[in-house]
């Protein structure tokens, strides 16, 4: 098995080969598109199936984006963050696996008490504390139980049963009998609520569906808690909680109400956002390196302004725009810093941000796979990686899994011709692949990166490589092209693409891969986002007023304890 | 720029654009920028290398990258047959020999140290001789070139060959110096000063004021324009511009070629004039400039006045030559010895006690004194002859200096350094 | 059989047996479980100090031509050879100046210390090491003591623009303000617990409230991620546990000899024996918790140490001397720098020559030093110099060389603040603006 090449998305309307061999495709046996005719799309959403409660831990954008609503969005927060678990491609997969170490639960609780210390401290205590205490020296239980039940609502996002209200109220009280003063007091109340993992996990509550008896559904809060995270990559807000207080998300026309309220507001943007870099597996330049000496214009700026580059075309084109996702590959439109003007030797007029910028017509640029973001993360530290580059393209955009390459392959020939003159890579890959166990994967691989070959291991533009002229072509899944227009092109109009972007989006959305019977309705999703002619939004809002997104069939070890009715009505579950 | 890469700028941008892909100066002409030919065309390749990419519309931008005064050999290699500047150690020297020199009886080292210190850069009015160098005594042991040596550099006091408008400053007689490619008659009256002070020696430190540059401080930008052929054009246009962003730099501390650089707004550091190319060499119609220099965190204006250039293209596509003409003695013994004039961040005097500090300084351990150099600087004036006096008050001088391509922006926007600037 | 995958691994724990694994502040873990104790049983506090000598150094002789542990020792390094596995070299880090001028020996030395570089000396923050000492120098007897070796009354720790901390330069005085009157012997010393750090643990205990009940709702997988939440509270109940014990008793603590009178003045031999006074003292005074925290000046910035029969100084030399055309460097400006480093190895000596616990002073100790520049012929600022000496408990990694590539030099002093415990998550401005932790210190 370790040698097979798996598409984790393989919708039926395609019939893709999902499995195939390395060395099966290197002799030439398929990976061609079977069927020409896809089948009609599905226009009425497949029965929902429902999937396990899901207890996911909050990333460093979603935390950071809570404290700035629940607060301020100048809170400081002091405390650092682990970086995310990276499950099947996403980091948002991998929120639902994470594990919480001793470390980010240290660095958790120096951020709450910073948090804690801003928040009733002197200074903005009037901002953010409901009530005035009777005085500052006697604990006054009724201002403190509002500010619990208050903040506990929104950090919990529920409401506080009266045993954890009447906990952190006791903290207040205890803190305040230590150390002298009612705010003292809520501050250490708050550190606790910050601390809890009912902040720091977004655990989901299933309750007796009414509507159909012996089921169960999200409860509103959690409804509420997956769309919010899901369309605003943020807690719920104020409007939000209180349609889920009132029930109204589960009725259709309370859910689109909200469901159209969100995807209209500025922080849909700030969603796609952190959705595309996580897709994008932009935490890959944390510990990406280059050769300042091969790449002296490769700088900590650069690194930083490649990666909003590429997302603020993403922005542009597919939220401010409502553009079509299939265009981000052959946009002419960028953005431009300073230190990115030295890489694509462009004059940036625009001091200390960003301006407007256009690959032209008669360029090798166009879309975001010619951006230095996606050139230089898929190289090596000091050349280009037709191989890295392929395979990224692959697994990004194409939701396959190309194999790692065996552990004991003799290297010594590509790394010897690097500088050599006239060598090129097409010439040294085409030495290494006289070896037939490396032909078969470097055949999915090569043909798509080698079109990319006039970008260097940093993203400049070169004419020849080693004093060579560079061939350009290539191809993908069967149809040949030139150059990176070429690839754009080819991935543009290539189906596997916006079937991918579906399917992603939604794993991202539920936070869990997707089982194999529940292929019909990402069929029916991706049928919705074609009539919608690939518009990104349009697909987030199907996927939020889908059934499907809220169904719940919980495990059968998640126990009963979960449902927030299953106190009243014990053993009323499955 | 080759038109297999890059961007086209948008026509709507902004402030005003833009060298190398159509040079824009003064941010009142952005309208002409946005109606510049799109299609590019390079002058007519004569160098190979990178020109053509640096080159569009017969247009290009360069930052300066190397910066220095050219000058001839060491002492010990012929230039100061008459031995080495003695400095204030040799004014020193000297006091000690007299009876005002000797050491008292309850005066310990230390204190003996600073009052002979004291003494030899004190004039009898008791001011100090660096910040006041006028009617100081002579300094006996200050010694010029005098040998027979090759220096680099051109003759400045020939009329300019070609030169569209003929200027030409008013000169006093000196001995010339023979090139380092056999030229005769070239000027360069400040290597004639410095040549035999330690600190000015191949292996000193007083030729090294570029370092402030590379901490982002100052910079030069140029501008070409209307070049159609790299080998022989008999008309280009030329702009100098204080740069008004720091050096952008590799992590190596290289500069970076093809970096984005905003022309300095203030009308006093910003300069054009007419050039031609003849055999691949630049030349320069002479031209008044003025740069800014930063020493111990304390600005003075660089003046170069009629300066003319010999610039040739690198493959690399950049820029290397001569930068050369005639700076005030009053400026270049302020920017050199005696910080009289300096200013500090907020463009005020600076303190007199760093004043003073960095000049005495200088003088302690680059190996001259104050009223030596101040006295020979006059005595080897070559330029602008006060026709009143009938001596000269500017000295030649000639910079080695090297380019790298830029984009060249003429844009008023906020400074990188906003965050970080004094009140 | 306990199936180790990735979680078990991650967890750090496979039987509740250590895996060898680099765990965020696992190290610190392993402190708390004891090793770190002293033969008291007390807990030992931990040590902040900084200790800069002047004028840079030459970098063919200094920096490691190879990263990581496995590097040779360079020349001028070789007298703290036998700390190699206790120290961290770091070369290559910048002082970003986006043009601010560069005020020589002044700017680099605060814009290392603050993440802010200024033209002048009025600091825009207070240095690192008044932020360390708000956190670890609570309830010692000095929030911090400086000291300066070469007879010249200042320091460069800075509570605000104007506000140096003054340093001691006679070992008589220093002495004197430590072991004179007002001394009184650690091992009587009467402990008051932080009322704060009670509450934080009640809160704590507070947040692990409903375990049972919360577990009770949860699928095996989740109650296995839940199991380690709870897992690392307890872990940081311990720390706070431990905080809420007197601290620790001094072992085998004699009272130090008053030092005899010394010349006090910049000959780099009076200097060397003033300097190992003063360190020996300093010493005492942090093993028997009078500070947790020090700023030793060897050298100034513009370094006035001479040798005896010279007129030059270190710093004057480093704008005079020619280069040495053989060498590549400036011959005697090389021996002074050489010099600093046996300096430096003296002052690593006096911390690792008291015994605590397990292991020595110098193991719960960090010691940062660094110089002001580069090359100082130049005043580079780019590159300078830096070094992270001792364990600080567990806090820091060391035992290796890093090359910054000229990254903001402000990453190391974020990283050692973080390690030492301030809640900072980035620092500096402009360019030094950072919130990138060097991992190899700090994970």
């Amino acid at each position: 098995m370790s040698v097979m090449i798996a598409r984790t998305f393989k919708p039926s309307t395609l019939r893709r080969i999902g499995l195939g061999l390395c060395l099966a495709l290197a002799g030439g046996i398929g990976w061609a598109q079977q069927g020409a005719q896809p089948e009609p799309a599905a226009v009425v959403e497949p029965k929902p199936l429902g999937g396990p409660l899901l207890m996911r831990r909050l990333t460093e954008s979603q935390y950071r984006a809570t404290i700035a609503d629940v607060f301020a969005p100048d809170v400081a927060i002091a405390g650092r963050f682990e970086r995310g678990l990276r499950e099947d491609g996403l980091i948002a997969v991998g929120t639902s696996h994470g594990s919480m170490s001793a470390f980010s639960l240290e660095q958790y609780d120096v951020s709450a008490r910073g948090i804690a210390a801003e928040v009733t401290g002197e200074k903005r205590r009037a901002q953010f504390v409901p009530c005035q205490p009777k005085s500052e020296s006697t604990f006054d239980k009724a201002c403190a139980t509002r500010f619990v039940t208050d903040y506990g609502l929104k950090l919990f996002r529920r409401p506080l049963s009266p045993q954890e209200r009447d906990r952190f109220v006791q903290v207040a009280q205890a803190a305040q009998a230590k150390l002298g003063t009612f705010h003292q007091g809520l501050e250490y109340a708050l550190i606790g609520m910050l601390d809890s993992p009912h902040f720091l996990l977004r655990m989901e509550r299933a309750e007796p569906d009414p509507q159909q008896p012996g089921t169960m559904r999200l409860d509103g809060w959690s409804k509420a808690v997956r769309l919010s995270y899901f369309l605003t990559n943020t807690t719920p807000d104020a409007e939000l909680l209180r349609a889920a207080a009132h029930g109204e998300l589960h009725s259709e026309q309370g859910l689109a109400r909200q469901v159209d309220r969100l995807l209209a507001s500025p922080r849909l943007a700030s969603s796609v956002r952190a959705f595309f870099w996580d897709m994008f597996q932009f935490d890959g330049f944390n510990d990406l390196f280059k050769d300042p000496a091969i790449y002296p214009a490769y700088t900590t700026a650069v690194a930083r302004d490649a990666q909003e580059q590429t997302l603020r075309t993403v922005v542009s084109l597919l939220v401010t725009q409502q553009g079509d996702y299939r265009d981000l590959f052959t946009t002419r439109e960028t953005w431009l810093s300073r230190p990115l003007g030295i890489l694509y030797r462009v004059p940036v007029a625009t001091r200390n941000g960003w301006e407007r910028g256009e690959y032209p017509a008669n360029s090798a640029r166009a879309g975001i796979l010619t951006d230095v973001s996606m050139l230089a993360l898929h190289s090596h530290p000091g050349r280009s990686s037709p191989t890295l580059r392929g395979k990224s393209l692959r697994e990004i955009f194409l939701c396959e899994k190309v194999p790692d390459p065996p552990a004991n392959v003799n290297f010594s020939i590509v790394q010897d011709a690097v500088n050599r003159p006239g060598s090129t890579a097409r010439l040294r890959l085409a030495e290494h692949n006289d070896n037939p166990v490396c032909a078969g994967c470097h055949k999915l691989t090569d043909p798509i990166g080698l079109t990319l070959e006039n970008f260097d291991g940093a993203g400049s533009f070169r004419a020849k490589e080693n004093g060579a002229e560079l061939d350009l072509s290539g191809s993908l899944d069967g149809k040949d092209f030139s150059g990176a227009t070429g690839l754009g092109q080819a991935m543009h109009d290539n189906p596997s693409v916006t079937g991918c972007l579906t399917e992603k989006l939604y794993r991202s959305a539920i936070g869990r891969d997707i089982a194999g019977n529940e292929e019909p309705f990402v069929e029916y999703l991706m049928g919705r986002f074609e009539a919608e002619s690939f518009r990104v939004p349009a697909l987030m809002r199907a996927i939020a007023l889908s059934k499907t997104f809220y169904a719940v069939s919980p495990a059968l070890d998640q126990g009963p304890q979960r449902t927030a009715a299953a106190a009243a009505k014990k053993g009323n579950r499955s | 720029m080759t038109a297999g890469d890059g961007y086209r700028r948008r026509a709507f941008l902004k402030g005003g654009v833009v060298l190398s892909a159509g040079l824009l100066l003064a941010s009142a002409s952005s309208e002409r920028a946005a109606q510049a030919s799109p299609s590019p065309e390079a002058p007519r390749q004569a160098t190979g290398g990178l020109q053509n990419e640096v080159f569009r519309n017969g247009e290009a931008g360069f930052v300066v990258t190397e910066i220095a005064y050219a000058l001839g050999p060491d002492g010990k290699d012929g230039a100061c047959p008459a031995g080495m500047s003695a400095g204030v150690r040799g004014l020193i020297e000297a006091l000690a020999k007299t009876p005002a020199g000797q050491r008292g009886a309850d005066e310990n080292q230390q204190s003996y140290e600073r009052r002979m210190n004291m003494a030899v850069q004190t004039k009898s009015d008791g001011q100090n001789i660096c910040l006041n160098p006028q009617g100081a005594s002579a300094d006996p042991g200050w010694r010029m070139v005098s040998g027979k040596v090759k220096v680099d550099g051109f003759d400045l006091d020939a009329r300019e060959p070609g030169a569209s408008r003929s200027r030409r400053v008013d000169t006093c007689s000196h001995e010339e110096f023979q090139g380092t490619q056999g030229e005769r008659g070239v000027d360069n009256q400040w290597y004639r000063v410095v040549g035999c002070t330690t600190g000015f020696q191949s292996s000193g430190q007083a030729n090294s004021w570029q370092t402030e540059m590379y901490t982002g401080s100052w910079g030069i930008l140029m501008t070409l324009k209307g070049v159609d052929d790299l080998r022989n054009d008999p008309e280009v246009q030329i702009g100098f511009y204080a740069n008004a962003d720091p050096l952008e730099l590799s992590a190596a501390r290289a500069a970076l070629p093809y970096a984005t650089y905003a022309a300095t707004q203030d009308e006093r550091y910003r300069a054009t004039t007419r050039g031609r190319i003849v055999d691949g060499v630049l030349m320069i119609d002479p031209v008044d400039l003025r740069f800014h220099n930063i020493v111990n965190s304390m600005t003075d204006d660089r003046i170069l006045r009629a300066a003319r250039a010999r610039f040739r293209f690198t493959p690399d596509g950049g820029i290397t030559g001569l930068l050369a003409g005639y700076t005030p003695v009053e400026n270049m013994y302020d920017l050199q010895y005696g910080a009289r004039h300096s200013r500090n961040a907020k463009g005020e005097l600076a303190p007199e006690r760093l004043r003073l500090g960095t000049s005495v300084g200088r003088a302690a351990v680059l190996g001259h004194t104050c009223n030596g150099a101040y006295q020979a600087l006059y005595q080897a004036a070559d330029g602008d002859r006060d026709p009143k006096t009938g001596r000269c008050t500017s000295i030649s001088t000639q910079y080695k200096i090297r380019f790298a391509p830029a984009f060249v922006v003429d844009a008023r926007t906020q400074s990188v350094n906003a965050p970080l600037a004094l009140k | 059989m306990t199936q180790l995958n990735r979680r078990t691994i991650l967890r750090g724990m496979v039987n509740g047996a250590k895996v060898g694994m680099a765990l965020p502040f696992l190290d610190i873990f392993l402190d708390v479980n004891g090793e770190a104790l002293a033969a008291t049983g007390q807990r030992l506090p931990v040590r902040f100090g900084t200790w800069i000598w002047g004028c840079g150094f030459i970098p063919e002789r200094w920096i490691p031509t190879a990263e990581g542990s496995g590097y040779t020792m360079p020349p001028d390094l070789e007298p703290l050879a036998a700390y190699r596995d206790q120290m961290a070299i770091f070369s290559g880090f910048d002082v970003k100046l986006d043009g601010v001028a560069n005020k020589p020996h002044m700017t680099g030395n605060l814009g290392l210390r603050t993440g802010i570089p200024v033209p002048t000396e009025t600091v825009r923050a207070p240095t690192f090491d008044v932020l360390i000492g708000e956190v670890i120098g609570q309830g010692s007897r000095f929030r911090s003591i400086e000291l300066s070796a070469s007879g010249i009354e200042r320091s460069y720790s800075f509570r605000g623009a104007g506000s140096p901390n003054p340093s001691e330069v006679s070992p008589v005085a220093l002495y004197q303000r430590i072991f004179g009157e007002g001394f009184q012997d650690p091992n009587a010393a009467s402990f008051t617990p932080d009322p704060r750090t009670m509450v934080r643990r009640s809160v704590l205990s507070a947040v692990t409230d409903d375990r049972q009940r919360l577990m009770r709702t949860l699928g095996a997988a989740d109650r296995q991620r839940m199991d380690e939440y709870f897992t690392s509270v307890r872990q940081l109940e311990q720390q706070l546990e431990l905080q809420l014990q007197p601290p620790a008793k001094v072992e085998n603590f004699t009272m130090p000899q008053a030092p005899a009178e010394t010349v006090v003045d910049a000959d780099v031999e009076h200097v060397m024996v003033n300097h190992k006074i003063m360190a020996g003292l300093l010493a005492q005074a942090l093993a028997c918790n009078q500070t947790r925290v020090f700023n030793m000046l060897f050298s100034d910035t513009a370094s006035n140490l001479r040798r005896s029969a010279s007129s030059d100084t270190h710093h004057t030399l480093t704008h005079e001397e020619p280069v040495n055309p053989k060498l590549g460097y400036q011959e005697q400006v090389a021996w002074f720098a050489a010099k600093s480093m046996v300096a430096c190895r003296d002052f690593v000596d006096a911390l690792a020559g008291i015994k605590e616990g397990a292991g020595t002073l110098l193991d719960n100790t960090l010691l940062f030093a660094h110089s002001d520049c580069s090359i100082a012929k130049s005043h580079a600022v780019e590159g300078i110099p830096m070094m992270v000496i001792g364990k600080a408990g567990g806090r820091v990694r060391t035992g290796y060389h890093k090359a910054g590539r000229a990254d903001a030099a402000s990453r190391v002093g974020l990283s050692i603040q973080q390690a030492m415990g301030v809640q900072v998550e980035k620092w500096g401005t402009g360019s030094m603006d950072t919130n990138r932790t060097v991992t190899e210190l700090v994970a």
